[in-house]
């Protein structure tokens, strides 16, 4: 029972940043139907992020989130702006075949300038975790929760209650009705980018301290961070929340329980029927 | 003129290992051969009929696993064994086609990766049949002599032959089919399925069939890298970065054309190569930054450009 | 002897009714007329007949088979060929390869099929134009390589939807000329059109739909004088008449 109720509140937490991952991808895809193959890579870029500002300026990775997020966003906007903007009239399939080849880019120059060699945060007030009513949780990743926590309240005020948020969701919804009520709709896909994006590294920093860090962390992410968001339903936030919290317990209850062979498949397999049987996600919150 | 120029290209390529025997550049001329086909085989249903997928390696795995395991367990030669990695991979990819084929554009490329993994998957834990993570390794190849003399198989020559073959049937073959009454329907599908079929055309059946003949393909150079390489593990030859490789080594060189991929192999394997023997990772940058390049600014690719540039080909794309 | 017999065609969108109940025959060497006020489903019709979307219930017979059930693909090989309202040719191709596409559905060989599809061409007068992109041509064009396309499959029955939209009178009469040119070889027609005064002129008989409803069917001076008819275009308010 203890065991099964340590591997839940595990999943729970990681699963809280693979849904702020997968919230930055399913909101890029939502306003601006871009699949964003690149997205792994800007948590990456997160991760490494929060490992430099420790190891060269001795910041504690959570405050450089400060500076990370910020510096994120303003990337992304130029990314969209200088790099994106011209190729997303050519079609979901041509964006798709671009943002891979970004992807590989961004990959591999960190492979070539930080090398391949595996990378890790150590914490001083880290090594012993934490022992709430006998579960150990690790305390990087309960702060990270924390701040998961926080980061997602502040971005569902932001979609909610300010104006730029609700004229995000409208675009999302119905772009040419959202344009034909005076919203700037590029303006919201470049905030769009920017947030996914920022979303995406914020979740790097936050997870820097809890894992082994290499360049091309970001192919293994973003392939499950299209399962996430396809099982939650495209474009949907609250679908992507939910994706990366079932994926985060699914995976470490598997890790604990199931020790049945082609586990991981199990996981693409859903995917797949997904994609085709039931295409507005899970839950049929999605667009197809 | 054209076939004079093809005749010297094709006497060139067949006295090669003679004029360059510094081993790296047979085996960059091999990895360049390889990758023609692969991304030849791509091609077909990527350019030709604007399918994208992203779960090749898929074909080029089971062509390699069936030809290992033919060789391994049953004693049929590497080169049967290549032709029937063909076969396999083409018969595989029937189900994949008719199951994925519902879903379009970047989600049926989605559904292609995911299968691709399923299948990675399957080969890791199937350890009975496939040796799962630890693989298979070929440790001596078969005895085969020629005008009384033993191919050395040590040297990089032998391999580099039976390279050129399947390289030469592989372009052959796609100018074939893109002369054909498939090549036509390939394009119409790429342009507009629904017209397509308003016009008797089984865009199921026909993409399936495209598929199938791709797959052959992949499985070929499949069976030809698990000989060349003599190691196989189902992360080498089901991994998505071979996938994406082919990709852009498509689009990179030129869809929709058939010399295409031969240009962009030439181009993104030789800079890659040189690169990996200097700076041992990380080569796959140019990849990426090719890729970019070209969707932006050439999406016809390189040789797509040049026919713009000699008039060979009518200006399509009006961006 | 009737080419094509519908019986009872409905079809729902979910809780909206866009057909209902719609019967009536072709006779093989036909020009039938479907006119019918904007929305009236004629559209719906074709698609159901060509086999785009399946009817809700209702049957469709084609020379003796049903079509029920068959995709657009099939149905075309059956012998029904349609163009679309939106012309929709393949843009990036060349008006001869647009068409030998078409008549690669009958005949295998490339140079058989591109003689045959240069034979078409001919006919609708692209001639001339057949090594210009598809994206290049005028909309009168467009509309002239979209009947061109469908006349390479053969049918011996054609679905018009609205050959003339857009045209202006000098090609609605050229457009008028090729209907009648294709009714003399032997394919039977059944063509949706706004410009009443051409489908009036040209076609044998003529069938008058709203809300999806058969409301009037007859030769084209009888249902025009139909008061239903009348009504059904310009409301009951007025009285006058429906031509031009």
């Amino acid at each position: 029972m203890e065991t099964l109720i340590q591997s839940l509140v595990s999943g729970l937490l990681t699963g809280s940043l693979y849904a702020m991952i997968g919230v930055g991808l399913t909101v890029i895809f939502g306003v601006m139907r871009i699949i964003n193959m690149a997205h792994g890579d800007m948590v990456m870029l997160g991760m490494y992020g929060a490992f430099w500002a420790f190891t060269l300026w001795k910041v504690d990775p959570f405050l450089s989130i400060v500076l990370w997020i910020p510096a994120a966003f303003l990337g992304g906007v130029l990314v969209y702006r200088f790099l994106l903007k011209k190729i997303v009239p050519a079609g979901e399939l041509t964006t798709l075949l671009y943002t891979a080849g970004l992807s590989l880019f961004v990959a591999n120059l960190a492979l070539l300038v930080w090398t391949g060699d595996y990378r890790t945060i150590k914490l001083d007030y880290a090594v012993m975790p934490l022992r709430p009513l006998g579960i150990a949780v690790p305390i990087p990743l309960a702060i990270a929760f924390g701040m998961a926590i926080l980061i997602t309240i502040a971005l569902y005020w932001f979609l909610v209650k300010t104006p730029t948020g609700r004229a995000i969701r409208a675009t999302s919804q119905e772009p040419e009705a959202a344009a034909l009520m005076g919203v700037d709709v590029d303006r919201m896909a470049v905030i769009t980018f920017g947030l996914g994006t920022a979303l995406a590294c914020g979740a790097g920093v936050l997870l820097a301290p809890s894992l082994y860090l290499y360049p091309t962390v970001g192919e293994i992410l973003v392939v499950k961070c299209f399962v996430i968001v396809v099982l939650g339903g495209l474009g949907s936030v609250p679908g992507a929340i939910a994706g990366g919290v079932l994926l985060g317990v699914v995976e470490s209850l598997g890790a604990v329980y199931v020790s049945v062979p082609y586990k991981d498949a199990i996981g693409f397999v859903i995917f797949l029927l997904v994609l085709l049987f039931r295409p507005s996600g899970l839950f049929g919150v999605g667009k197809s | 003129m054209k076939r004079l120029l093809l005749a010297v290209a094709l006497i060139l390529l067949l006295a090669a290992p003679w004029i360059v025997t510094a081993p790296f550049f047979v085996h960059l001329m091999i990895m360049v051969l390889l990758w023609t086909v692969l991304g030849a085989s791509w091609n077909l249903l990527g350019g030709f009929a604007g399918q994208v997928s992203f779960g090749h390696a898929t074909f080029l795995g089971a062509g390699a696993y069936t030809m290992m395991i033919l060789y391994l367990k049953l004693g049929v030669a590497p080169w049967y064994g290549i032709i029937l990695g063909g076969v396999v991979a083409a018969l595989i990819a029937m189900p994949i086609g008719y199951m994925c084929f519902r879903l379009r554009g970047p989600y049926f490329a989605l559904s292609t990766l995911a299968v691709a993994e399923i299948i990675r998957l399957i080969a890791l834990n199937w350890e009975s049949f496939t040796a799962g993570p630890v693989g298979l390794l070929i440790t001596t190849l078969p005895k085969v002599t020629f005008w009384g003399k033993a191919l050395n198989w040590e040297s990089k020559t032998p391999f580099f032959y039976i390279a050129v073959v399947i390289v030469l049937s592989a372009l052959f073959a796609t100018a074939v089919i893109a002369r054909s009454r498939l090549g036509a329907y390939l394009l119409a599908i790429r342009e507009d399925i629904d017209s397509a079929e308003a016009i008797g055309i089984n865009t199921v059946q026909v993409r399936v069939a495209a598929l199938s003949l791709s797959a052959f393909f992949a499985g070929m150079a499949g069976g030809f890298y698990a000989m060349y390489l003599r190691y196989i593990d189902p992360d080498a030859v089901f991994s998505i970065a071979l996938s994406v490789e082919m990709v852009f080594i498509a689009v990179v060189g030129g869809l929709t054309t058939v010399a295409g991929p031969l240009i962009g192999a030439v181009f993104l394997v030789t800079l890659g190569e040189t690169f990996r023997e200097h700076f041992l990772v990380g080569h796959l940058i140019f990849y990426g930054f090719f890729m970019m390049l070209a969707i932006r600014f050439m999406p016809e690719g390189i040789w797509g450009k040049v026919r713009l540039w000699t008039g060979a080909a009518p200006h399509r794309d009006k961006s | 002897m009737s080419l094509l017999k519908v019986t009872g065609l409905t079809k729902f969108f979910g809780g909206l009714q866009a057909i209902s109940d719609l019967s009536f025959e072709v006779k093989a060497g036909e020009i039938l007329g479907l006119i019918g006020p904007n929305g009236a489903g004629k559209t719906t019709a074709f698609n159901l007949i060509a086999g785009f979307i399946p009817p809700t219930s209702g049957h469709i017979v084609f020379n003796g088979e049903s079509l029920i059930g068959l995709k657009s693909y099939a149905v075309t090989r059956k012998g029904v060929a349609r163009t679309f309202q939106i012309v929709k040719p393949f843009r990036k191709l060349t008006v001869l390869e647009n068409v030998t596409l078409a008549a690669f559905l009958r005949i295998p060989t490339r140079k058989e099929a591109e003689s045959e599809a240069g034979r078409i061409l001919e006919k609708v007068g692209l001639k001339l134009k057949r090594f210009t992109l598809a994206t290049d041509l005028t909309l009168s064009e467009q509309k002239r390589l979209e009947i061109a396309r469908a006349l390479a499959t053969q049918p011996k029955l054609l679905l018009l939807d609205e050959p003339m939209g857009g045209l202006n009178s000098t090609e609605i009469e050229q457009a008028s000329k090729l209907v009648l040119d294709i009714c003399r070889d032997g394919v039977t027609i059944i063509w949706v059109e706004h410009v009443l005064k051409a489908i009036m002129n040209a076609s044998h008989r003529v069938i008058v739909i709203n809300y999806g409803k058969k409301i009037a069917e007859g030769k084209p001076d009888e249902v025009v004088e139909n008061p239903e008819v009348i009504a059904a275009y310009l409301g009951t308010k007025k009285q006058s008449h429906v031509t031009d």
